[in-house]
């Protein structure tokens, strides 16, 4: 068992695995714990039986997009459909950001991110501003 | 030939190779991979082959030269004996730095969002450089989690490239890397070995490829920077600018090579042009038309 405080943990979805690597080095160092998935259908499976604070959600990703993935998650009852949503997408159009909210996105991000902008974002999102402990 | 008892397990130095059988040696694996090995490599050449003779528990040249024709594994090994493997961690980092400075830039302008940047290392031995660029890109890149980045590695020899997909490392072949990239990066898995992060394992592609051989670069298109260094220099004239075309094909309009610090692609080849930016000297193919 860890000491101290428990972290928050986030779920990093995105199909591209050098971006998952930065984000959850990034994450990991101010505290958060990370796990990943490579597209909804994963991100689905893993919400379903884990817990977690926050997702990290990228949109154009193969077999289940961000989009997707949101809407059906947002469609459950319970506590994994309440979850809050960071999406972080490469695409800067207005719309792509309405659609994402509409979905059920809680804030969106245009890449790239820096670590740094990263970091405090999800701090705030989870409500850990110093550095992922959980009160 | 070599006069041994065959009952006695052999020994390397029971071995003795032929002037004729030299030259057929050389002949053969030329024609196989395009490497040169002339008179004045024949104790080395011979210490190989005798070696791997003796490895693979052939009773001499002729059995095993047979051998070689019918049985992919030995060929295997042999290209791993006679193949140079030893490389380390950030090795020419200013290649690197005129990657992330200068190359991607442009490379990306091109790119619309979704569209992949392809980087390929060739040869990759072990494993080194593919996983020096996928840290390089993590570290230095502002636009790492923009794009959709895949990098792939790249060697003649299957040995090396179980060795670079298993990610387990000396402290030698870690030497040059900054020590907080060493703790980030790697797991320390016994006395000065070290284990790559999974997730960066997971970022590496690989895949055997003969750069000779034309039908097996065919599966290669749309690389935007190839690492080739100090492979040509193992080749003759005319291996070195059929591996100079097939790489000219397998590059996307505007991309680039980057060769060892002693290479020029200037003497070998006219089908690219050279690039002198601020960190390094590379060979670009020409946005437009080229050879057919």
């Amino acid at each position: 068992m860890r000491d101290g405080p428990a972290s928050a943990r986030v779920l990093v979805v995105d199909d591209g695995s050098l971006i998952r690597l930065y984000y959850r080095e990034a994450l990991e160092a101010a505290g958060f714990e990370v796990a990943e998935a490579i597209n909804g259908i994963e991100a689905l499976e893993k919400v379903l039986t884990d817990r977690f604070d926050l997702l990290i959600v990228d949109i154009n990703m193969p077999k289940m997009d961000g989009v997707s993935f949101l809407r059906t998650l947002r469609a459950r009852d319970g506590e994994a459909g309440a979850i809050p949503a960071l999406v972080i997408s490469s695409e800067a159009g207005e719309q792509d950001a309405r659609d994402a909210r509409a979905a059920g996105a809680n804030y969106y991000l245009v890449k790239p991110v820096a670590a740094a902008d990263l970091t405090l974002h999800v701090a705030v999102l989870t409500g850990t501003p110093s550095g992922g402990a959980l009160a | 030939m070599a006069s041994v008892n065959p009952t006695e397990p052999l020994v390397a130095s029971d071995i003795r190779i032929t002037d004729p059988e030299f030259r057929r040696f050389c002949d053969f694996f030329y024609r196989r991979t395009g490497i040169v090995f002339g008179d004045t490599q024949r104790v080395y050449v011979d210490r190989r082959l005798a070696d791997c003779i003796v490895a693979a528990g052939s009773r001499g040249f002729a059995e095993h030269f047979a051998r070689l024709l019918v049985e992919p594994r030995e060929m295997e090994r042999l290209i791993s004996l006679f193949t140079v493997n030893e490389t380390y961690f950030y090795r020419e980092e200013y290649q690197l730095r005129c990657l992330t400075s200068t190359l991607l830039d442009g490379i990306v302008a091109r790119k619309r969002i979704g569209q992949p940047v392809r980087l390929w290392s060739m040869p990759c031995s072990t494993g080194e450089e593919p996983y020096s660029i996928a840290i390089w890109l993590l570290e230095n890149w502002a636009e790492v989690d923009r794009w959709d980045i895949e990098i792939i590695g790249s060697d003649i020899d299957t040995k090396v490239l179980e060795a670079a997909e298993a990610g387990e490392y000396s402290e030698r072949a870690l030497m040059r890397l900054p020590r907080p990239l060493v703790d980030k990066y790697f797991t320390r898995i016994g006395d000065k070995r070290y284990r790559i992060d999974e997730g960066l394992r997971g970022s590496v592609q690989f895949s055997r490829v003969n750069v000779i051989d034309q039908a097996e670069m065919a599966r290669w298109r749309g690389i935007d920077v190839v690492f080739c260094r100090n492979m040509l220099i193992y080749f003759d004239e005319v291996s070195r600018r059929t591996a100079a075309g097939n790489l000219y094909d397998s590059l996307a309009p505007g991309g680039y090579i980057c060769l060892g610090h002693t290479e020029s692609m200037s003497r070998i080849s006219p089908l690219f042009e050279v690039r002198r930016f601020p960190d390094a000297i590379v060979y670009q193919k020409p946005e437009e038309g080229g050879h057919a």
